[in-house]
């Protein structure tokens, strides 16, 4: 199952009532669906309640979505026409600089906003990342080098299997003890 | 209680055939959370969540909004007034209902005329300047009022004029 087969399945239980299935989609993409924004609203502040803004439309126009794209690119077109029109509230002129839906995925938003105006927050990312980084350097090879084939360059398990010249079964396990060793110091540093 | 964190992780990964993990997960809040520590160290590892407040989780404020925009519109409609253009519908009822109550009316007093109109009065003595109305009888004009019908007559008049007023009445209940 790839992703898009994954968020339609989602998509079907929520316009079959099962309203928690959004929640799955909210927490997925919400920080894609933030560094979106990031390219668009200058205070990092008003990012929740914009990011919110969008997923509110999502699920209202949840109906009117009929599969035709992947869930992401729509996803994508929201959250850009809500940053444009949060703009436009805030009687600013969009970024003349558009990012199209294709380039979404691969989109860097380094260029744009940061969060600058909240030192508290950058020390909190920082920690995050370093807890993280920390952690990865820390794995056994094996482990290490599933991890980051997944994750950094979003190979399958079949190729990664093949890579590694190892079961699929076996990397599955290696992904996940990965992530579990992560979020065994991840976990306090989040609820803190 | 089964283990779904390493199902979890292929869930995240979109590697999975079993549809039972994501029953759990969405019945499961502890697993939604640790669906969204698993989403984000990809997401950091990635560096697509630079800059961001990592403390921040929407989630909850959302489905709290959608859950509260749902209520309101359940609500709204009861309170909603009725469409301004929908009151000519209304109006041309009513005022349809008078007509046809009116020209009820109207036939029950004209077919009264008819039926107490003078035998006797015979076509071929038609004066050349007939001064009698157009479908009935005129009674003649006189400070005397005298009865022209009988109690029966009235009696079967009125009978006849409240079935076909129960008849009218009748049909504006069974109109659509």
């Amino acid at each position: 199952m790839n992703e898009r087969e994954l968020d339609l399945q989602l998509i079907q239980r929520i316009q079959n009532g099962e309203q928690q299935a959004f929640a799955l989609l909210v927490r997925k993409y919400q920080t894609r669906v933030a560094n979106i924004l990031t390219r668009y609203v200058r205070s990092s502040g008003d990012i929740p309640d914009v990011s919110q803004e969008v997923f509110i439309k999502v699920y209202k126009s949840l109906p009117n979505f009929r599969g035709d794209s992947a869930f992401y690119t729509w996803l994508f077109r929201i959250t850009v026409n809500t940053a444009k029109n949060y703009l436009t509230s805030q009687s600013r002129r969009p970024p003349a600089s558009d990012i199209d839906a294709e380039e979404a995925d691969s989109y860097d938003g380094s260029g744009a906003l940061k969060d600058e105006d909240n030192p508290e927050s950058i020390l909190h990312s920082q920690e995050v990342k370093q807890v993280i980084l920390k952690v990865i350097g820390s794995l056994p090879d094996e482990l290490k080098s599933a991890i980051t084939l997944r994750e950094l360059e979003g190979m399958s398990y079949d190729e990664i299997a093949q890579i590694e010249n190892c079961p699929i079964g076996t990397v599955r396990s290696r992904i996940f003890r990965a992530r579990e060793a992560i979020d065994k110091q991840l976990k306090p540093l989040l609820e803190n | 209680m089964k283990e779904y964190s390493q199902d979890l992780s292929s869930l995240i990964d979109n590697e999975f055939d079993d549809q039972e993990i994501i029953d759990a997960v969405l019945e499961d809040v502890e697993l939604q959370q640790q669906f969204s520590r698993y989403q984000l160290i990809g997401d950091v590892l990635r560096e697509e969540s630079d800059g961001l407040d990592l403390r921040v989780d929407v989630t909850d404020s959302v489905m709290a909004a959608i859950a509260g925009e749902m209520q309101d519109d359940n609500v709204v409609p009861l309170a909603t007034p009725e469409k301004q253009d929908t009151n000519v519908v209304p109006f041309m009822k009513r005022f349809g209902q008078y007509a046809i109550a009116a020209s009820v009316a109207g036939v029950v007093v004209v077919s009264s005329l008819i039926v107490n109109q003078d035998d006797a009065t015979d076509a071929s003595s038609t004066p050349v300047l007939n001064t009698v109305p157009f479908g009935g009888a005129a009674a003649p004009v006189s400070l005397q009022a005298t009865p022209a019908q009988t109690e029966n007559d009235i009696k079967e008049r009125n009978e006849r004029l409240e079935a076909l007023m129960k008849d009218h009445q009748l049909q504006l209940q069974t109109k659509p």
